[in-house]
């Protein structure tokens, strides 16, 4: 267990003096707290999502099935998915943890901004948002035309295509996933590990390899897994660069009748996801990445010099445009004429009528509404079970305990449509298997399949947290005579609150945009934002369906803010008061003085 | 804490605020359909049934979605269908419901308004209107001498990336035309001649579109001229949208699918979704749709519609039940053996 890093607390000695400790109803407590736990995601997650395995079994057979997707075409999607998958884990972990260590760990002008913006583009709505990339670097793509006409790069030559644009679009729209979980690491780290190290003769980049990136490992883990069992069951992208990954054939079996081999085939990629996820798993147990504390967070650094800062404004101002583009196009079409826009490099004229027809359509902001509502209570139910369920994962010390996080995962690596089918298989008629509970046609479907499928969000992201977490301050809390609750609420609680709060703006952000599982589940008069957009596109209205994508990124925009607030808010009061009253009171500077002490 | 729960409340109170609007309790009296129409075009139909049958006045409910979701519903639903009407789908999706037992009779009524070779002999499901399968082009790019002249015109090298296709396993459309092109080129069922001149096409073509549109997009913005897909869409693009797209009648004809309309079985409203099919393929709605709409109704019509004839196209002759019984493996074979390989 020769960890090489900087932990804090010697692994093996923790071991011992948690078995030392009396802390039986604290273990009682993971177990009752357990038991609702499960039985909610045995209810809603595993029941449901067994019927694609059941499913897989009909047909030609179980046999013939998983023969068809073991050898040709089959195994080469197979394959190709694989790939591209990791290929896209690598890009967005790069791009995600650079962006969330440069945003947290320096100071420059534009900062705060970016800051805001870098999560914006995970607000990028269904098929629009595909087809901003056609718009941005295909042949007859902005970028492409720019260059041309700058430099006399023939178009052809620079645009994007195949795997390459997959990964992509992939980078660009999935680094979320890493950006926010190391940014809740990067912002539970005590700087007293770091100045540790450097006092003790590490250079900076010595300090970076062997303290700060080992203690990053449960979110780098995190969002390797998100993003990984995301691009496994991505399918626009594919589609829009032509790659025949599984979830090409996946479609392809289902627009020619074959549900079976569908299920075959969906039933392959998660089996793949929940490989890659054990693997991380085991990967990261090898090592602990605790700290003992929750130190102040670390004085952002910048540049010094006039000419330095300008620099570093105008790069950030360039990235925040990069990161923006596909967004940013959504916009630009949404104030533009339908049509006009040919061969022109940026749209010729421009008009307010889109949305001045949403804004005057009676009942047509229904679908916002419909998205957010549903969305909120998703998000809060998600918290609830989600938080709750990596907590017990955490602590969990019977057997089992993988099992419990591939259930949850479960939704994550499953396409959106086999989601939405099993929801409506499970919920439809009143049985055994769902105890006469019947949500198909009422409003309580959405925010249910919502919940489903984004529940692995804040499970990951508060899971990522918990494992920074020594529990032997949970135990000091217990010894100090705290009941579990209490102490949940008072240290563990306050020192995941990041993850957790990481996590619920994915999933509130995922589920604005749901539009693959929506489809199949919505019910009448209840129409989701996605929906609304898929319809006002196929009835040829590109402007209105990019105006309302428009709104989408407003909506998303002003929810980004609210939970930076939240973030910010609570840790600046919480400084302000450790500075006047010394390290007592609250959770955090609880944690500190234990650390101390 | 007490900043969390405030915010939280206050979305909460925000979302109460705009709720309460448009959201209906399920009621036995109510109509659901499930289309897979352009919107605008359904709820025209639509309102125009409230209109005369004024005891479904404000409880018909229009579900707009694509076809192949359609029938996932419907087939999800099967132990308690959620609607009566499922309307817009090719005649595969339709037949593969009916053998699952989805789908019930349309009124006699209605069946028999339908010529026998447009609907299932049962009346489980009737066809609609025809969709023809065209070719057309960006007329801003090529001129009208410069465009292709009939489907073998498509594989030679003067059209050379100059040609867009919609994917096409994920898409119905697609998935008959190009077995339409295999069965064509092929004797005695044999797929071979089919396979050439596919991988011909594929060579030809410079990219495949992710969805209609994109293929749209990708045509407007000049990135290939060529493309093949369904009359009506491209009619309605040049209509609605001020598309530059001109339509071409080939020599050898065009190939004519199916679009139907079913009653979901078991469904609420069972002498709801009678009366609307009904009214939906009778002769008024039926020429209405055919003159504003550009379809091509399958029931007897006075006359064909008045835009058609200037177009003059003739039916490709295609073995249509041969054609849908190799389709999958037609399509597979394609997908892993000639595309992108051409």
């Amino acid at each position: 267990m020769s960890t090489g890093t900087l932990t804090t607390a010697p692994p093996d000695t923790g071991g011992r003096a948690r078995r030392r400790l009396p802390s039986r109803d604290s273990d009682r407590f993971v177990y009752v707290l357990a038991l609702p736990v499960i039985a909610i995601l045995v209810f809603f997650v595993l029941i449901p999502m067994l019927a694609t395995a059941r499913t897989s079994a009909g047909g030609a057979g179980f046999a013939a099935n998983y023969r068809a997707l073991l050898s040709g075409s089959g195994a080469h999607a197979l394959l190709l998915s694989i790939g591209t998958s990791l290929a896209s884990v690598l890009f967005c972990g790069l791009l995600g943890t650079l962006l969330a260590v440069l945003l947290n760990r320096f100071e420059f002008p534009g900062r705060r901004a970016l800051s805001v913006f870098a999560v914006l583009p995970m607000a990028l709505p269904p098929l629009i948002g595909a087809v901003s990339f056609v718009l941005l670097y295909s042949e007859t793509g902005i970028v492409p035309r720019a260059l041309h006409a700058v430099t006399g790069l023939n178009p052809g030559a620079v645009s994007v295509g195949g795997v390459a644009g997959v990964v992509l679009v992939h980078a660009f729209t999935m680094y979320p996933y890493f950006y926010l979980s190391v940014s809740a690491s990067l912002a539970g780290q005590d700087v007293s590990l770091e100045e540790a190290a450097t006092n003790l003769g590490a250079g900076r980049f010595r300090v970076w390899r062997t303290v700060l990136l080992p203690m990053l490992t449960p979110a780098l883990v995190s969002g390797a897994l998100l993003t990984f069992m995301m691009s496994m069951a991505s399918f626009t992208a594919p589609q829009l660069f032509n790659v025949q990954t599984l979830t090409m054939e996946i479609v392809s079996a289902r627009t020619s009748g074959n549900a079976e081999l569908a299920a075959t085939q969906a039933t392959g990629l998660s089996v793949v996801s929940i490989v890659f996820l054990v693997g991380m798993r085991w990967y990261q147990n090898r090592r602990v990445h605790r700290s003992l504390s929750k130190g102040a967070a670390a004085v952002r650094r910048g540049p010094s010099s006039g000419p330095a800062r300008a620099a570093a404004g105008l790069g950030s101002l360039l990235l925040t445009v990069v990161l923006m583009a596909p967004v940013l196009v959504i916009v630009l079409v949404s104030f533009s004429a339908d049509g006009a826009w040919t061969t022109q490099i940026l749209p010729p004229s421009y008009t307010l009528d889109n949305y001045l027809q949403i804004f005057t359509e009676p009942s047509s902001l229904l679908p916002v509404s419909v998205s957010v509502q549903a969305s909120l209570l998703a998000t809060a139910a998600a918290v609830l079970v989600g938080a709750a369920a990596a907590w017990v994962v955490a602590r969990w010390k019977l057997p089992g305990r993988w099992t419990m996080d591939v259930v949850i995962m479960l939704p994550w690596a499953l396409p959106g449509t086999v989601i939405g089918v099993n929801l409506v298989t499970a919920f439809n008629e009143p049985g055994a298997s769902n105890l006469g509970l019947t949500l198909v046609g009422t409003l309580w479907i959405l925010p249910v399949a919502y919940f489903v499928r984004f529940v692995p969000l804040v499970f990951r992201s508060t899971g990522a947290s918990l494992d920074q977490l020594d529990p032997s301050l949970e135990e000091a809390a217990r010894n100090l005579g705290a009941g579990p609750l209490r102490v949940l609420r008072t240290v563990t609680f306050p020192l995941v609150l990041r993850g957790v709060l990481a996590g619920a703006l994915l999933a509130f952000v995922d589920g604005v945009g749901e539009y693959v599982a929506s489809v199949v589940i919505y019910p009448p008069g209840v129409v989701p934002m996605s929906v609304e957009i898929y319809n006002r596109i196929y009835a040829s209205e590109f402007g209105t369906a990019a105006a309302y994508g428009g709104l989408q990124i407003v909506l998303i925009l002003l929810v980004l803010f609210a939970s930076r607030r939240l973030e910010e808010g609570p840790r600046r009061g919480r400084s302000r008061r450790s500075r006047r009253d010394g390290p007592a009171g609250s959770g955090s500077a609880a944690a500190s003085a234990l650390t101390v002490g | 804490m007490r900043k969390i729960v405030l915010l939280v409340a206050s979305a909460f109170a925000l979302a109460g605020v705009t709720a309460g609007c448009g959201i209906s309790a399920s009621d036995e009296s109510n109509l659901t359909i499930y289309t897979a129409r352009d919107k605008g075009l359904a709820q025209n139909v639509v309102d125009a049934f409230e209109a005369a049958n004024p005891d479904y006045k404000g409880k018909v409910r229009l579900l707009t979605l694509g076809a192949q979701e359609a029938a996932e519903r419907v087939s999800a639903e099967k132990g308690r269908p959620q609607a009566d009407i499922w309307w817009g789908g090719t005649q595969q999706q339709f037949v593969q419901s009916a053998g699952a037992g989805l789908l019930a009779p349309v009124p006699e009524a209605v069946k028999t308004s339908i010529p026998e070779k447009y609907r299932d002999a049962q009346g489980r499901w009737v066809a609609e209107m025809l969709l023809n399968e065209v070719i057309f082009y960006n007329d801003k790019m090529l001129k009208p001498d410069q465009a292709p002249k009939d489907w073998d015109d498509l594989v030679k090298p003067a059209y050379k990336n100059k040609i867009i296709v919609r994917d096409v396993a994920a898409s119905g459309t697609m998935r008959s035309i190009y077995s339409a092109m295999i069965s064509r080129k092929g004797k005695d069922g044999d797929p071979a001649a089919g396979y050439d001149w596919l991988r011909k096409l594929d060579a030809n073509t410079k990219v495949y579109a992710a969805n209609p549109t994109d293929l749209y997009l990708r045509m407007q913005r000049q990135e290939a001229p060529v493309s093949v897909w369904n009359l009506q869409d491209v009619l309605l693009q040049r209509k609605n949208s001020k598309a530059p797209f001109a339509v071409v009648s080939p020599a050898s004809g065009v190939p004519q699918l199916l679009d139907g309309v079913a009653k979901i079985a078991k469904g609420p409203n069972s002498a709801g979704a009678d009366a609307f099919l009904t009214f939906l393929l009778g002769q008024e709605q039926q020429k209405k749709l055919a003159e504003e709409w550009f379809q091509i109704p399958t029931v007897k019509m006075d006359a064909p519609p008045s835009w058609l004839a200037p177009l003059k196209l003739t039916e490709m002759k295609v073995d249509w039940d041969a054609a849908a019984a190799k389709e999958n493996e037609w399509i597979t074979h394609w997908g892993s053996a000639i595309k992108n390989k051409g």
